[in-house]
């Protein structure tokens, strides 16, 4: 069972440093427990990253005006058949070319492995502004879900984990969170 | 008298955003802004009072595309004033980590940029789904690209081992040797994709146009050369701010780079770049020129795309020779020696020129940066394509209407046409 754990973002670009700074804090965990690390894939990287894997774990910042959420808070979703559900596609990536294309564009040529992405709303995105207070204080959540969800991914040797919507604040399919495309 | 206001909803990016303005009364476009957010912009301010060793490390965060062309405009410009040059054989590298970037970038802008725009997809996605294969190979050659820039940069994004001086460490022979078997199937493929190129229906578009670029007696433009456009003019890093100026655009945050004595745009990029350095192409990528139908001079900007592919192959060869002759710099640097003083240079970033000036204080401090991208030089330009190209289409519905203006605009391969709907479309009929 290989999983791996991939973190997304520019560290220069106050919230959109998350995924990266996140991962980066979870992987001596991840790398105990024999999952693969890669602290920050470039745009459209995501889908070599997916070659080769049983299940990849991908945590971004993530950006969804109208969907009601607090800055810091954590979103996990599942990728299906056609990809991201739609309300993580606005993920926050440098040029836009972020997760969900790159999990559509894997999922569009051929079978993939499971992807779950662990996403954090951000608060602010400039150059230079580093973590908000709100995202910093959700990082050890949020290194804490990265390292159970690849706990329960090499532990559950590839079983499907279902996840409930009564979950809250964590589930992918609550109204409301999608961006229009 | 009708008045509709339509705003066309967009993905607001971290990196990449625009809109687009027109009003039209009675059929004819009276007013038209383009605006672009930039990045580099806010980069500026972000570089004053940093040491110069710190720039290499945060300029390529200005892009994820193109990181490689932000960090040498800044590293050849600080060497220039500190009279260093890296040891033999750095150039050589640096070409070589240039030519990962124009590979990586050019093959994301045909095919999954401004291919799915041609062929009426709504995004690359769309466009994988019915040709998985085309797009499968795309991606490969991408990768090529991509792996080079890690190989010699250390990190597949935003890469920390060039520096002021050359390199922090070289990459060894037996790093490289193993890209020659896949620059060699990359190269096998050009000729496949200029007939691809060839093939998409893009509107015919003749327009004239000042077009911009490096010129380099030797060797295919990147890195070192002098200014020259396709009106005869020349110029050099010194003046280039005085050939070219910059204006503030009313009721935008947009500057518009323009030429001084005449007041008029310019256009850079690929096409811009074959039709000013054609007889330096390498063997291939004439060829692959040719075949994706593209014959200097041509100032049609959607022959953009067969520039691209032109430019990929001869990024492909220029690696080929480089990596066949390697040998590591070494030591792989020199330690520069700070001074006072002011500097600029410029670079061919894949979309065009890239011009950077520093003033540096004597300790190495940088007191005030510039950053000209080549989006915001070309952005004048594409508002004149979108004035020439929307009469005849002006009557089409908003939705339509938007995804046009994005291949006009997105063929320029601004630093926003990532985005897959990148365009917000205000448009005032009345």
């Amino acid at each position: 069972m290989l999983v791996r754990v991939i973190g997304c973002g520019n560290p220069d670009v106050g919230d959109d440093a998350a995924g990266v700074v996140a991962v980066e804090r979870a992987r001596d965990a991840l790398e105990a427990l024999g999952v693969e690390v890669v602290p920050q894939a470039a745009p459209l990287g995501i889908v070599h990253l997916l070659e080769g894997a049983d299940a990849v774990v991908v945590v971004d910042a993530i950006r969804s005006p109208g969907a009601g959420r607090a800055p810091g808070e954590i979103v996990r979703a599942e990728a299906g058949a056609d990809g991201l559900p739609a309300e993580i596609r606005s993920s926050l990536s440098s040029h836009g070319l972020g997760v969900a294309e790159a999990v559509g564009l894997a999922a569009a040529m051929g079978p993939t492995p499971r992807v779950i992405v662990l996403g954090v709303e951000a608060e602010r995105t400039s150059a230079g502004a580093g973590l908000s207070d709100a995202v910093r204080r959700a990082l050890p959540d949020l290194v804490g879900a990265i390292v159970s969800e690849a706990s329960d991914l090499v532990g559950g040797a590839g079983a499907e984990v279902e996840r409930s919507p009564a979950e809250g604040p964590t589930d992918p399919t609550r109204d409301g969170g999608a961006e229009p495309r | 008298m009708t008045h509709r206001s339509v705003e066309v909803p967009v993905i607001a990016r971290v990196e990449g955003e625009g809109a687009l303005h027109i009003a039209v009364d009675d059929g004819e476009i009276t007013d038209l802004r383009l605006e672009i957010y930039e990045p580099p912009r806010l980069f500026e301010a972000f570089l004053a009072g940093r040491q110069y060793h710190e720039v290499p490390d945060i300029v390529p965060r200005i892009c994820g595309i193109c990181p490689v062309a932000y960090q040498m405009s800044a590293i050849h410009g600080l060497e220039r004033l500190f009279e260093v040059e890296g040891p033999e054989g750095t150039h050589e590298l640096r070409r070589l980590l240039d030519c990962g970037e124009w590979i990586e970038s050019h093959v994301l802008h045909i095919f999954l940029l401004a291919a799915p725009d041609f062929l009426g997809f709504p995004n690359a996605i769309e466009m994988a789904k019915v040709q998985p294969e085309l797009v499968k190979t795309a991606l490969e050659i991408k990768r090529v690209g991509n792996d080079l820039m890690a190989a010699i940069g250390g990190r597949e994004i935003h890469p920390v081992s060039p520096r002021v001086g050359g390199f922090s460490k070289a990459p060894r022979r037996r790093d490289l040797e193993p890209f020659l078997p896949r620059l060699e199937w990359a190269l096998g493929q050009m000729p496949g994709i200029a007939d691809f190129v060839a093939s998409l229906p893009a509107p015919a578009f003749p327009r004239p146009a000042e077009m911009v670029s490096m010129v380099n007696e030797d060797e295919y433009p990147i890195n070192v050369g002098d200014m020259a456009s396709t009106g005869g003019r020349s110029w050099d890093a010194e003046t280039y701010e005085q050939v070219t100026h910059e204006v503030h655009v009313e009721h935008s945050n947009a500057l518009h780079s323009l030429m001084t004595d005449t007041q008029t745009p310019y256009f850079l990029g690929p096409l811009a770049r074959v039709n000013l350095n054609a007889p330096l192409l390498t063997p291939v990528a004439r060829e692959v020129a040719e075949r994706a139908g593209l014959r200097v001079p041509e100032s049609d900007p959607f022959f953009s795309m067969a520039a691209r592919a032109a430019e990929t192959t001869l990024a492909i060869e220029e690696s080929m020779r480089i990596i066949g002759a390697y040998t590591p710099p070494d030591p792989p640097m020199v330690e520069p020696q700070p001074r006072a003083g002011r500097t600029s240079w410029m670079t061919e970033a894949p979309r065009g020129t890239l011009y950077h000036r520093y003033d540096v204080a004597e300790d190495g401090t940088i007191v005030e940066a510039k950053i000209i991208p080549p989006t915001s030089q070309n952005l004048r330009h594409m508002e004149e394509d979108l004035r020439a190209f929307l009469p005849d289409v002006i009557d089409r519905p908003d939705e339509e209407l938007t995804r046009l203006c994005e291949m006009v605009v997105r063929n320029y391969d601004p630093c926003i046409s990532c985005a897959t709907h990148f365009l917000r479309l205000d448009i005032t009929r009345s």
